[in-house]
């Protein structure tokens, strides 16, 4: 599976924060519709189905991806900050194969 | 001789018979998704049937005009509380003209701390995008918007 980027905005943040997780996964997102100029043959669905948030190990959020979304996805959701740690973003797609990436949450101090 | 007739008739007829049948259609018509669902189908199947109501606190950002359909930005924003018995649910985002609608469908905790989400959508031509949002105590809220495309964004 392709490369993914999770990024945390603002940089700089502390407990009580509501920040902005940002998740964009590498990966072509084919609808099953389209045909190979050359070939004439349908190239298959190949698309993300599922993610999944969590922080510190507790899933924060889960999202049922579709075909209609755009390749290359960008995801992106709140998460108010609680404590140091990390945010892990998991994600599958419809022909099994898996990746996930984290970025580690360090608030500053109050 | 039978066959033929009855795929034109078919062929006549996609539009109503294209969610139904797909099987019969993917031999000779246009590719037609596995997961072909229309906007009516979806909301029966996510809300049950229960009442829907167009509400402003559900704040949708799209563009007016889409210079590319493929790759359409989408943010919404429900004006709504996330503690532990009172939050935003899920938000679910529709390109309502496309084969199949669902673009994704987004469950949220109190975790979250507020009931966003954005992302990126392909829309095969102009039409109204629309976030149906759940709230956690079962009701259901939804706008929409109209976004014109200029490329279509389905290849």
């Amino acid at each position: 599976m392709g490369k993914a980027i999770v990024k945390i905005k603002p940089k700089k943040y502390k407990v009580g924060d509501i920040v902005k997780v940002d998740f964009i996964a590498i990966h072509p997102m084919e609808t099953g519709m389209r045909k190979d100029k050359k070939s004439g043959k349908i190239i298959p669905a190949k698309y993300i189905e599922d993610v999944e948030f969590f922080y510190n190990g507790k899933l924060f959020t889960k999202m049922d991806i579709w075909e209609s979304t755009s390749t290359n996805p960008y995801l992106s959701v709140n998460l108010k900050i609680t404590e140091p740690g990390e945010v892990k973003v998991t994600y599958k797609d419809n022909t099994g194969e898996t990746g996930e990436k984290a970025k580690k949450i360090k608030p500053k101090a109050a | 001789m039978k066959r033929r007739t009855f795929l034109k008739t078919i062929a006549a007829t996609a539009p109503l018979v294209a969610v139904s049948t797909p099987t019969l259609l993917s031999a000779k018509a246009t590719p037609k998704s596995p997961n072909a669902m229309d906007l009516k189908t979806a909301l029966k199947a996510i809300t049950g049937g229960k009442a829907v109501t167009d509400s402003d606190k559900i704040k949708l950002v799209v563009p007016e005009i889409a210079e590319n359909g493929a790759v359409v930005p989408v943010k919404i924003h429900v004006t709504h509380p996330m503690e532990a018995n009172n939050y935003v649910k899920t938000i679910h985002v529709f390109a309502t003209q496309n084969v199949n609608v669902r673009c994704a469908d987004v469950h949220l905790t109190p975790a979250n701390g507020k009931g966003y989400f954005a992302t990126r959508v392909k829309l095969a031509k102009s039409q109204d995008v629309m976030a149906l949002v759940e709230l956690s105590d079962g009701t259901f809220i939804k706008t929409q918007k109209p976004v014109k495309v200029t490329i279509g964004g389905c290849g």
